[in-house]
């Protein structure tokens, strides 16, 4: 009895103590996301105006960040819309015709290098396969354009929608393969119409999280979209985004611009933890109505 | 091969069979020592010991409603098959058998009353003889319960024929005592209806030997049986006509 | 071979319970190999046309990779291979020639987890259908409404085919697989633990579902249920090890199954 007793009581300790741990490491993390809010907030509450969202860079201190807003969204779109095709069309082919052979292997393992490479890497690849060349076309006028930002930020994304196409396919259980191909469906349709259909939440899931990724990046758009004081919607023109802007606006040194990149910074923010809440909601609710 | 030598995986349902047959054997224990009880009273005379044996069949029957509840509780909860369901069917078929032969020997008994109440006669002797057969064929079909020995069950569903014979010719027997003297017609009248019921005995005790067979062989014991009961032949009534 | 077992001189043999009724699918010597591992060893037997045929056994003794062998759903994955033969109505239906489209269509499953494709109810029965038919809009609602019916379930669902497959319960989903799989209007329905994720209440209305349908398909049901099995099937084949220990009439097996093994199996003493 004494020994069980006190078995109880170390078990009880040792529960106790891991909750103590888990629970502190939970929220530390939340103090910095906490912080880090309130920090950009606090920093760039001065600029945070309904002049932010109306006025161009050019007008610089007197000025808002509307023409790098409109190039983020156009931006971030363009390299969207070139990745969520591709990268669903691999995943599904990686899920549905390349499993568990040495090619598809091969492929997913280089997916998952591309999915780690150094977004300035790929910022110079774009640079170096299309800003170049097009440049020389032009005879020497360096052609930086909103296009090649969204190629590039596009090569961010693919590996992440890849990446979770494939993973949400290879859970849908194997029984709706098998019920579907016992109709004597065929496996494009199949493929097409009902797995990418039962895995789309989990597919549109791992796209916000890729539009979520590619909203941040700064350096690839460096040499790239390379930026614009002026509004433009014109992907073949120079594009600022809200992330170079923010770059260029920190190493400024006046106090007025820093006021406003801290306040673009917390835009930034807000827009990106809504992609990620918009994204659990997506999933959440379609957990509900599966099971 | 009735069922299988080895042991269920789940231990209790062996346990709950055993405990069935246990049950059975028991039972089949019981009416033998009936039996044997009633013909010792009918040479003794002894209308006490007799009541006796008529109250103690309520023993025999308190044991068979407690395997029919066994029965119904392992087919509702064990579901049994095959050889399993062939075990529970057959138990409940000897219960119903054996709860038969104990009434029989109850009811020899009590006929032993009103017997001991006029001047002996002599066939009584011959009863016992009957008696012993039954008895004998009732302890023979137990064991080969026990052993589920379908051959031993076949053998004692044989031998009842011999059984059936001597209740033929010890009917003859008290026709002609009856026939002799009018006044041996109370004492004749009694015993034949004693050794009607020493011959249901025996076929309850062919019946068990079919049970036991279906049980161990899972088909019905089919051959035909040989018929030598021939009381019910008009032919005997005429005295003196038998070649 | 072929020719004994048409004139009704069987082999003596675990393939051969008397005949019942004509055959459907004769299995001569199968043999399967998972990535070379021997699972199913020469099996041989007659399966009735119209009746219901139980296989049971203990997991992993083949019963569900026979099942899978007859639609040749065991073709999607890779290092799969089946040797013998399969005869569906006068031809091998292991033969590269023949199409998988047609077996596909005389041949309907039904899988252990109901799985409703994420589609409405309508649409789950009539996406099989579109594949192989081309209907008018009024014929495919009639289609569909006799599918529906056949698998018991219209009068649970005919207000709401709009709706989400994905909202019926259990037995409802699994019965709108089966309706699924009639749709097609298959000879041959296989049934691969179609119970085993539901309740006893849902569990009977299969049960009875499958007692209909046997008027019109060959039904071949792998169960773990023993019970099951004794309620709904004609014919019982006990597999073991790869190997078809016994296969006779259900009555049979249930009260005097002819080999020990299977005796031991159905009983409980396995082990």
């Amino acid at each position: 009895m004494a020994g069980n007793s006190s078995l109880y009581l170390r078990r009880r300790f040792t529960n106790a103590l891991a909750l103590t741990l888990s629970t502190m490491a939970t929220v530390l993390g939340l103090i910095f996301l906490a912080w880090i809010l309130w920090e950009t907030l606090r920093q760039g509450l001065g600029a945070l105006t309904p002049k932010l969202f109306t006025k161009i860079t050019a007008y610089g201190e007197d000025g808002g960040l509307a023409n790098a807003m409109v190039g983020s969204l156009i931006i971030n779109l363009i390299g969207i819309l070139i990745a969520t095709p591709i990268g669903v069309m691999a995943g599904a082919w990686l899920a549905e015709y390349a499993n568990r052979t040495r090619l598809g292997e091969s492929i997913r393992f280089l997916n998952d290098i591309l999915l780690s490479a150094p977004s300035i890497v790929l910022g110079l690849f774009v640079y170096t396969i299309i800003v170049l060349p097009t440049t020389a076309l032009t005879s020497g006028n360096t052609t930086f354009s909103g296009l090649a930002g969204g190629v590039a930020l596009a090569l961010i994304a693919l590996p992440v929608i890849v990446r979770t196409t494939d993973e949400m396919l290879r859970l849908v259980p194997s029984t709706l393969r098998e019920a579907s191909l016992s109709l004597g469906i065929p496996q494009w349709k199949l493929t097409t119409q009902i797995l990418v259909r039962s895995a789309r939440s989990g597919i549109i899931t791992g796209v916000l999280l890729a539009l979520a990724r590619i909203s941040g990046e700064t350096a690839p758009l460096l040499f790239t979209a390379f930026g614009n004081n002026y509004m433009t919607a014109n992907p073949m023109d120079k594009m600022s985004s809200l992330p170079q802007v923010i770059y260029q606006y920190a190493n400024d040194p006046g106090e007025a611009m820093h006021a406003i990149a801290w306040a673009g910074a917390f835009v930034l923010t807000m827009f990106v933890l809504l992609l990620s809440l918009a994204s659990r909601l997506v999933l959440s609710r379609n957990k509900v109505s599966h099971d | 091969m009735s069922g299988s030598s080895k042991e269920h995986i789940i231990k209790s349902y062996d346990d709950e069979l055993t405990r069935l047959t246990g049950e059975i054997v028991r039972m089949g224990e019981l009416a033998v020592s009936q039996l044997e009880a009633a013909i010792d009273v009918i040479d003794r005379r002894d209308e006490r010991a007799a009541q006796h044996v008529v109250n103690n069949d309520d023993a025999i029957d308190l044991l068979e409603q407690e395997i029919s509840h066994d029965v119904v509780r392992l087919l509702a909860l064990r579901a049994p098959i095959a050889g399993d369901l062939r075990n529970v069917f057959a138990a409940l078929r000897i219960a119903a058998d054996i709860e038969r032969i104990g009434d029989y020997a109850a009811n020899v008994a009590k006929r032993s009353i009103p017997l001991s109440m006029v001047a002996p006669v002599s066939p009584t002797s011959g009863l016992g003889y009957l008696a012993e057969l039954a008895a004998q064929e009732v302890r023979d079909v137990l064991i080969a319960y026990r052993d589920r020995d379908a051959e031993r069950a076949y053998q004692v569903w044989k031998d009842d024929a011999e059984l059936d014979e001597a209740y033929t010719g010890y009917f003859r027997q008290l026709l002609t005592y009856m026939m002799e003297d009018p006044r041996n017609i109370t004492p004749c009248t009694h015993l034949l209806f004693m050794a009607k019921n020493i011959e249901r005995i025996g076929d309850h005790a062919t019946n068990i030997a079919e049970s036991i067979w279906y049980q161990v062989n899972g088909e019905p014991l089919t051959a035909q049986r040989a018929k030598r009961d021939f009381t019910s032949n008009p032919e005997l009534t005429k005295l003196g006509n038998k070649d | 071979m072929t020719e004994s077992a048409a004139a009704g001189i069987h082999p003596q043999s675990a393939a051969t319970p008397a005949p019942i009724a004509p055959t459907k699918i004769q299995v001569r010597d199968l043999h399967f190999y998972y990535n070379g591992f021997h699972a199913l060893k020469g099996i041989s037997m007659d399966i009735p046309e119209k009746k219901v045929t139980a296989i049971i056994g203990p997991s992993g003794c083949g019963k569900s990779t026979l099942l899978r062998i007859f639609n040749r759903i065991y073709a999607i994955y890779p290092k799969l291979e089946a040797k013998g033969e399969i005869v569906l109505d006068g031809e091998n239906i292991l033969d590269a020639s023949y199409s998988m489209n047609r077996l596909r269509s005389k041949v309907g499953m039904v899988f252990q987890k109901p799985v409703p494709f994420p589609m409405t109810i309508f649409e789950n029965v009539a996406y099989g259908i579109r594949h192989h038919e081309k209907l008018s809009r009024a014929d495919m609602d009639i289609r569909v409404e006799q599918a529906l019916r056949s698998a018991a379930l219209w009068d649970e669902v005919k207000d709401k085919l709009k709706q989400s497959a994905l909202g019926l319960s259990g037995g409802q989903q699994q019965r709108l697989c089966i309706a699924r799989g009639i749709a097609l209007k298959p000879e041959v329905l296989l049934l691969d633990e179609p119970t085993s994720a539901l309740d006893p209440i849902a569990t009977g209305r299969i049960e009875q579902l499958v007692e209909e349908l046997k008027n019109e398909y060959t039904i071949v049901i792998v169960t773990h249920n023993m019970q099951q099995a004794a309620r709904c099937s004609d014919l019982t084949a006990f597999m073991y090890l790869g190997e078809l220990i016994e296969f006779d009439r259900t009555e049979q097996i249930f009260t005097k199954p002819s080999k020990k093994q299977t005796e031991d199996y159905i009983t409980g003493r396995f082990g």
